[in-house]
C-alpha cells in the first residue's frame, strides 16, 4: 500500500512539472518582460497567438511550439517576416526589426530563458 | 483562357526575399501582393514626435495601418510609419463626440467606446484597420441610412509634410476638412479624429441562406426595413447568404464560433472536385449548403457582431455604384464569373452606404451600393481587371480606394467633381511630394 502511495505521489509531482497549455486568462496576461518588446507584442502577435481558436500556435503552448522550434529560429523568423500560411507578412508588426522578431518568437515559444 | 485554372490547392505564392541588399526588411500587405523595402521604419509615440519625423525623414513617407489595402498605397523605399503607439480614446463629450487617436484599431475602438456607453454608428466587415487607414480609404459597412466611417468625422488633426499640426472641421478650414476626410495619406497624416457616436445598443443578428434570385428581388425592401442589411452572392450555388442586424432589447445571446472558414473550405473543395461541370457543382454545393448551412442568430452589443474575423486571405476588387445600378451590375458580375471563371469560389459581398460630401468619397452624390469580388490569395485575380472592372465602370462605379482597380488619373477626374480641387490642395500642402509613393504620383502628383 505504501509503495502504491509513493508511486501515486511521484506521478502527481511529475504531472505538476509537465508543461500544459495556458488557460485563456494566462494567455491574455502573458507578455515579454521587456516593455518595448511587450508593446510590439501587444500591437501585433498577441491578436492571434493569444487567442484560442485562431489557428496560430498559442504563446507558451509547448504542444504547438516544440515541433516548430525544431525548424530553427532562422526559419521561423523568415516565416514571420515574409508571411506563412494564415499568418500575414510581418505578423502585423510594421515597426519590428529582425532582432525583434527573433525575440518575439523566442518569447512565444517559451525559449527566451535559454 | 489566359489564366491558370485552379482545380486543386495551389502552392503558396513565392514570397519576395525577407530583406534587400541593404538589409532593409520587406513589408508586405495582408494578402501578399504588394511589397517594398522601407529604409526606415518608425513608430512615433506622440503627435510631436510624428511631426518631427515628417520634417526630416527620408521620402516617400507612407503611413501603414493594418496593411489590408490591396492597392499600392503603402509601399515605400523611404520611411514607413505606424501609428500603433498613437492610439486610444481621449474622451467623449456631452454630445457623444469621441476624440480618437488615429492609430486606434477599430477592434479596440469598440470596447473602448462601449466602456463609456457609446458605439460607432457602423462598422466595416472586418475590424483590423487603424482609424487613420479606415478614414484614408473611405472604409465602410452596410446600411441604407448609415454613412462610411469618414462620414461620422466632425473634426480632424493632420500632420503635414512640413511637420505642422493643422486642425480642421466644417467651421475651421472647411476645404481642408472636406478634402482630408478621405485623402489616402496624401495631404498629411491624420493623427486624431473627432467622431460622432451613438448609444451602445444590442443588435439582433440573423444570417440565412436563400435562393439568389429571391434575395435580389427582396434586397431593396430589406435595405429599407433593417438597420444593417447585406448579402453575399455565392457563385456556382444559386444561393445567397443574407445578414441583417436590428436594434433590440432582448437579452444577449452571444455569437458562436466562426463558421465562415469552414464554409469557404467547403466551397473550395467543391470547386476543386467539380469545376469542370457547372451543373454538378451547383447541385452539389446547393445540397451541401442547404443541408449543413444552418441559420444563425445572435444578440449582443453591435461592436461584437457587425465585424467578422477573416483569417482566410484573399485579393479583392470592390466598386461603389449609384444605388439604382447596383443590382444590375451584381447580376452581370455573377453571370460573367459563372460563364468564364470556374476557379472562383469566394462569395460576392453586396452592401449599401448612405451618401456624404467628402471630396474623394466614393459615396458622394447619393446613396451607393457596393459589390465586392474576391479571389483566394493563391488563385489568379487578373480577371478582376479584364472581366469585372468593365462591368462596374459601365454601371457608373467608383472603386474602393484600397481595393484593386486599374483606373488612371483621367478616370478619377471624371468620377470626382472636386478632383482638380483636391490635386491643387495636395500640391499646396506637400509641394515636394514627400508623402507620395509612385502609385500616388501617377494619379495625383
Amino acid at each position: 500500500m505504501r509503495r502504491v502511495f509513493v508511486v501515486l505521489c511521484a506521478g502527481l509531482l511529475l504531472a505538476g512539472c509537465g508543461k500544459t497549455k495556458p488557460t485563456p486568462e494566462e494567455l491574455a496576461k502573458l507578455k515579454p518582460a521587456d516593455p518595448a518588446l511587450a508593446s510590439l507584442y501587444e500591437h501585433s502577435c498577441k491578436a492571434c497567438h493569444a487567442v484560442d481558436g485562431s489557428g496560430a500556435p498559442l504563446v507558451h503552448d509547448h504542444d504547438a511550439w516544440d515541433a516548430r522550434w525544431q525548424k530553427g529560429l532562422p526559419t521561423l523568423t523568415e516565416h514571420a517576416i515574409t508571411g506563412f500560411q494564415a499568418m500575414p507578412a510581418g505578423g502585423q508588426c510594421s515597426a519590428c526589426t529582425r532582432e525583434d522578431y527573433e525575440k518575439l518568437i523566442r518569447f512565444m515559444a517559451d525559449e527566451d530563458k535559454h | 483562357m489566359g489564366y491558370e485554372r485552379a482545380v486543386s490547392e495551389k502552392p503558396e505564392p513565392v514570397a519576395p526575399p525577407s530583406s534587400n541588399a541593404r538589409g532593409d526588411l520587406v513589408w508586405r500587405n495582408w494578402s501578399g501582393i504588394q511589397h517594398s523595402y522601407p529604409e526606415l521604419r518608425v513608430a512615433p509615440k506622440s503627435e510631436d514626435e510624428l511631426a518631427n519625423i515628417l520634417r526630416a525623414a527620408q521620402a516617400p513617407i507612407r503611413a501603414v495601418g493594418a496593411g489590408h489595402s490591396f492597392m499600392p498605397l503603402v509601399p515605400t523605399d523611404g520611411t514607413l510609419m505606424t501609428l500603433d503607439n498613437i492610439a486610444g480614446v481621449t474622451g467623449v463629450d456631452a454630445n457623444g463626440i469621441a476624440t480618437v487617436w488615429a492609430g486606434t484599431r477599430l477592434g479596440d475602438l469598440g470596447p473602448a467606446l462601449a466602456s463609456k456607453g457609446r458605439a460607432m454608428a457602423n462598422l466595416p466587415d472586418i475590424n483590423k484597420q487603424s482609424l487613420g487607414g479606415a478614414l484614408g480609404t473611405a472604409t465602410h459597412g452596410t446600411g441604407k441610412h448609415l454613412r462610411a466611417i469618414h462620414g461620422e468625422v466632425v473634426g480632424l488633426r493632420l500632420a503635414t509634410a512640413k511637420g505642422e499640426i493643422v486642425e480642421c472641421s466644417a467651421d475651421n478650414n472647411p476645404d481642408l476638412f472636406n478634402a482630408a476626410r478621405v485623402s489616402l495619406g496624401s495631404l498629411g497624416i491624420i493623427t486624431q479624429a473627432k467622431l460622432r457616436t451613438t448609444t451602445n445598443k444590442r443588435l439582433h443578428r440573423r444570417v440565412w441562406l436563400e435562393d439568389f434570385d429571391e434575395t435580389v428581388s427582396k434586397a431593396e425592401e430589406r435595405w429599407k426595413q433593417h438597420r444593417n442589411y447585406e448579402f453575399y452572392a455565392i457563385p456556382f450555388t444559386g444561393l445567397a447568404a443574407n445578414i441583417t442586424h436590428d436594434e433590440t432589447d432582448e437579452p444577449a445571446r452571444p455569437r458562436g464560433p466562426d463558421t465562415d472558414t469552414g464554409f469557404l473550405e467547403m466551397l473550395k473543395s467543391v470547386r476543386n472536385l467539380m469545376s469542370s461541370s457547372t451543373g454538378m457543382r451547383k447541385a452539389t454545393a446547393k445540397f451541401l449548403l442547404k443541408t449543413f448551412g444552418t441559420p444563425e442568430e445572435a444578440v449582443d452589443e453591435g461592436w461584437k457582431l457587425l465585424s467578422t474575423d477573416r483569417p482566410v486571405r484573399f485579393n479583392e476588387m470592390e466598386f461603389h455604384m449609384p444605388a439604382d445600378a447596383q443590382l444590375s451590375a451584381l447580376k452581370e458580375v455573377v453571370a460573367a464569373i459563372e460563364q468564364h471563371r470556374p476557379d472562383v469560389f469566394f462569395p460576392i459581398e453586396t452592401r449599401r452606404i448612405a451618401t456624404d460630401d467628402a471630396w474623394l468619397s466614393p459615396f458622394q452624390g447619393g446613396e451607393h451600393g457596393s459589390v465586392a469580388v474576391h479571389a483566394y490569395y493563391k488563385d489568379d485575380y487578373d480577371f478582376f481587371f479584364t472581366l469585372i472592372e468593365p462591368i462596374f465602370r459601365r454601371h457608373g462605379g467608383r472603386p474602393h480606394w484600397g481595393k484593386l482597380n486599374n483606373l488612371k488619373r483621367q478616370d478619377f477626374a471624371s468620377l470626382y467633381p472636386r478632383w482638380n480641387d483636391f490635386v491643387a490642395l495636395r500640391r499646396e500642402m506637400d509641394p515636394e511630394g514627400r508623402l507620395m509613393n509612385s502609385y500616388l504620383k501617377g494619379i495625383m502628383a
